[in-house]
């Protein structure tokens, strides 16, 4: 994939944003259509192997990537145990729908950022 | 509807066990991968279609590409002289047999070859290109050049001595590796 086509790079620069709108929008409607945080973390993850398509040479900051993990991992179980134990839910019951919609952003970003991951050190760390 | 998408998973499972070349089984498991999205989504369950959809048919797929690119791709430079290079008749019928000799070997080892005529001189080749294995042909014998990280020479080496009613002998160098 090293000598990656002209005719190739071009249309995945093209395409690309709209594979990343279509990942927001499953991730956004997660809880009203079929999918959810994984599936559309999962999208947003082929993103950025499409852009590694589009250009191997591009660096990729693979320590900010993996403390963004992190992070989102420690708000994932934050959340929960907030949102169990403060009994909002009961109190407001709109509240419901941001947790889920948050709650979906939240896995989307660790699975797009895990199998970004994945594929990074696989390419580029991984040798014979 | 379904039992016809059931027919098709079968048939694309038994095509990628049964191909010969890796490159033609991983684009056959994309296929599969899709084909059983649809299924899963006939049997009502569109979100594990969707996470069948992308995982298997657009990362695996390109995981198990660059995998392939990474260790498998084996490349031969053939070195030819001007006159052969215009004309491949120029080349005997030994030359001929050893080159389907190395065929058969890749297809063994599960390699897939990627074969280069060229005119330069093997040192360019081994200062300038990736390479894993030169070959000369010679008048009397055919000389090898591999690879210094080329971990399959030794298996190459053997396969050729096992080879008996393949006349040509055949000369192999191992390039040292040059330390910088």
């Amino acid at each position: 994939m090293n000598d990656h086509s002209f005719l190739i790079s071009k249309t995945l620069t093209i395409t690309y944003p709209f594979v990343l709108l279509f990942g927001l929008y499953i991730v956004l409607n997660g809880h009203v259509t079929p999918g959810g945080g994984f599936q559309g973390g999962a999208i947003i993850a082929s993103v950025l192997i499409l852009k590694y398509l589009i250009d191997p040479s591009l660096e990729t900051p693979l320590k900010k990537i993996r403390t963004l993990e992190k992070i989102t991992l420690f708000f994932i179980f934050l959340f929960p145990l907030g949102f169990l134990l403060t009994f909002i839910h009961l109190q407001l019951p709109t509240f419901n729908l941001y947790y889920l919609i948050l709650m979906n952003l939240l896995i989307s970003i660790k699975v797009a950022c895990g199998l970004s991951i994945i594929f990074i050190r696989f390419v580029f760390y991984e040798t014979r | 509807m379904l039992k016809l998408s059931l027919i098709v998973l079968v048939i694309l499972a038994i095509m990628t066990v049964q191909t010969q070349k890796m490159r033609h089984a991983v684009v056959y498991l994309g296929a599969f991968s899709l084909t059983i999205s649809f299924i899963y989504l006939l049997y009502n369950a569109p979100d594990v279609a969707i996470a069948e959809a992308i995982i298997g048919s657009t990362l695996s797929t390109i995981l198990y590409l660059v995998a392939l690119q990474k260790y498998k791709i084996f490349t031969v430079y053939y070195c030819l002289s001007e006159a052969e290079f215009e004309d491949q008749s120029h080349l005997t019928a030994e030359h001929l047999q050893f080159k389907k000799l190395l065929d058969k070997y890749c297809a063994k080892q599960e390699l897939e070859p990627q074969i280069i005529y060229t005119v330069d001189a093997t040192k360019t080749i081994i200062e300038h290109h990736p390479y894993a294995l030169i070959v000369q042909n010679e008048p009397t014998n055919i000389k090898i050049w591999g690879h210094p990280e080329n971990y399959k020479m030794d298996s190459l080496i053997s396969f050729f001595d096992r080879e008996l009613h393949f006349k040509v002998p055949i000369e192999f160098i191992q390039v040292e590796e040059v330390i910088e």
